[in-house]
């Protein structure tokens, strides 16, 4: 089972985001003004949407250690300062949303398997409803997910560091059950991220 | 030089509201575990957005209160805590798709549109969804939301020195988001009742430049 270090700011109704099952164990860290977490612990840091990245930038030298020990980090949210390790995320509000579209890259470890492009294209019919501004990824990392103008919007970043990274342009991702209803996308490609963390017996080097 | 500040969660909506070539000179970010009263002596109003750390501001409500109590506005949008604020906020499921699937029930059904804030706003400048309701508010509030089941949406009251606006709605974190394209119309105004100055009347703009290693923070 992995172990799961959960960060959060505070936010109302976070810990729902991310529930504890058969793959993971999360343990929710809770910042504080001396936020300095041991991770050693732990296989895998989560960054959820709306999380404080004036924290994580204080810990970025911890995280790029904890990644260069082969562990893996999702960080599904806005990261506006720069601690993520080869990879930064710009907001933009140049495009209409109206537009957005969602397109997929390669995906050699199918992390966009059983992933129903619409329900990220669309909800209620509406469009750019998920993803906001865009990352400007590492050379080498892997593009699941571009937008219409070819922007970086889901990377696998297996190249920076030898762990492996899932990063997001600010759209949120979830670890919760639908009481035996299909997983939505934001669930889905969440979730195979996990199973490939757990079924990995590849580093991220190959 | 600024006149609001903008208490801060790290969060990046927040961020890209308060960095915003149009707003940047108004808004100053105070990192939320760093905030002082001395941080704050020299503002006019602080802004407490949506996804703030509730459990901090309960820790340092003190400072809110003395900011009321030298007759200042602050302004607080979505999600409360009654550990530092005397008014019961609840949960409720987010509609955002209201004006696609029934446009004549909007989220909010009354609002006082006399208030500086709402004066000129179309009843859809004026709300694009809620992040839950107000069960309860101080005895001596003015209600300027409703919903149509007659829960509290946004309210003030001065009876602490200053203003005290509330809602639950976003307009910050909205904003910052830019998927909803017309709030500028909304924060123009919350900006201008919070410092007397109008932002320019133009669309907000990102300056990329703000993001990275060029960070504010």
């Amino acid at each position: 089972m992995l172990q799961a270090l959960l960060i959060s700011n505070g936010l109302q109704g976070l810990e729902k985001y991310y529930v504890s099952n058969e793959l993971v164990r999360y343990t929710i860290c809770l910042i504080t003004k001396d936020f300095n977490p041991d991770l050693t612990p732990y296989d895998l840091l989560v960054v959820p949407n709306g999380s404080d990245h004036v924290a994580m930038l204080k810990i970025k030298d911890k995280v790029r250690a904890f990644l260069d020990e082969g562990k893996a980090l999702v960080c599904c949210d806005g990261f506006f300062t720069a601690w993520v390790p080869g990879n930064q995320w710009l907001m933009d509000n140049s495009r209409r949303t109206l537009d957005v579209r969602y397109l997929p890259g390669p995906d050699r470890h199918g992390l966009l398997q059983n992933i129903d492009l619409d329900q990220l294209n669309f909800s209620h019919g509406m469009s750019g409803w998920w993803s906001c501004g865009y990352i400007q990824a590492a050379p080498g990392a892997e593009v699941l997910l571009a937008d219409t103008w070819q922007r970086a919007i889901v990377v696998l970043d297996e190249v920076s560091t030898n762990g492996r990274m899932l990063l997001t342009a600010s759209g949120p991702l979830a670890d919760v059950t639908y009481s035996g209803k299909a997983d939505s996308a934001l669930v889905a490609l969440y979730r195979n991220f996990i199973h490939l963390l757990s079924t990995s017996t590849v580093p991220a080097h190959g | 030089m600024a006149k609001i500040g903008l208490i801060f969660n790290g969060v990046w909506s927040h961020y890209a509201m308060a960095t915003a070539p149009k707003y940047r000179d108004l808004y100053e970010l105070l990192y939320v575990h760093d905030l002082t009263a001395a941080a704050v002596a020299d503002l006019d109003a602080l802004a407490i957005p949506f996804q703030s750390n509730q459990a901090v501001l309960t820790e340092k409500k003190d400072i809110i209160y003395d900011f009321l109590a030298a007759g200042k506005k602050v302004f607080l949008e979505g999600d409360s805590s009654t550990a530092w604020l005397d008014a019961q906020w609840e949960d409720r499921p987010v509609n955002n798709y209201w004006w696609v699937t029934d446009p004549t029930k909007p989220p909010v059904s009354d609002t006082n549109y006399d208030h500086p804030v709402y004066q000129g706003l179309t009843p859809r400048q004026a709300c694009w969804h809620t992040h839950g309701v107000y069960t309860r508010v101080p005895e001596a509030a003015e209600i300027l939301q409703t919903n149509a089941g007659g829960d509290v949406i946004t309210w003030q009251t001065q009876q602490y020195g200053g203003t005290l606006l509330a809602t639950t709605l976003d307009p910050i974190v909205e904003h910052g988001v830019q998927q909803i394209t017309h709030l500028d119309n909304y924060v123009d105004r919350l900006t201008e009742w919070l410092s007397g100055v109008r932002p320019t009347p133009d669309r907000m703009t990102i300056d990329a430049a703000a993001y990275g290693e060029g960070a504010l923070v």
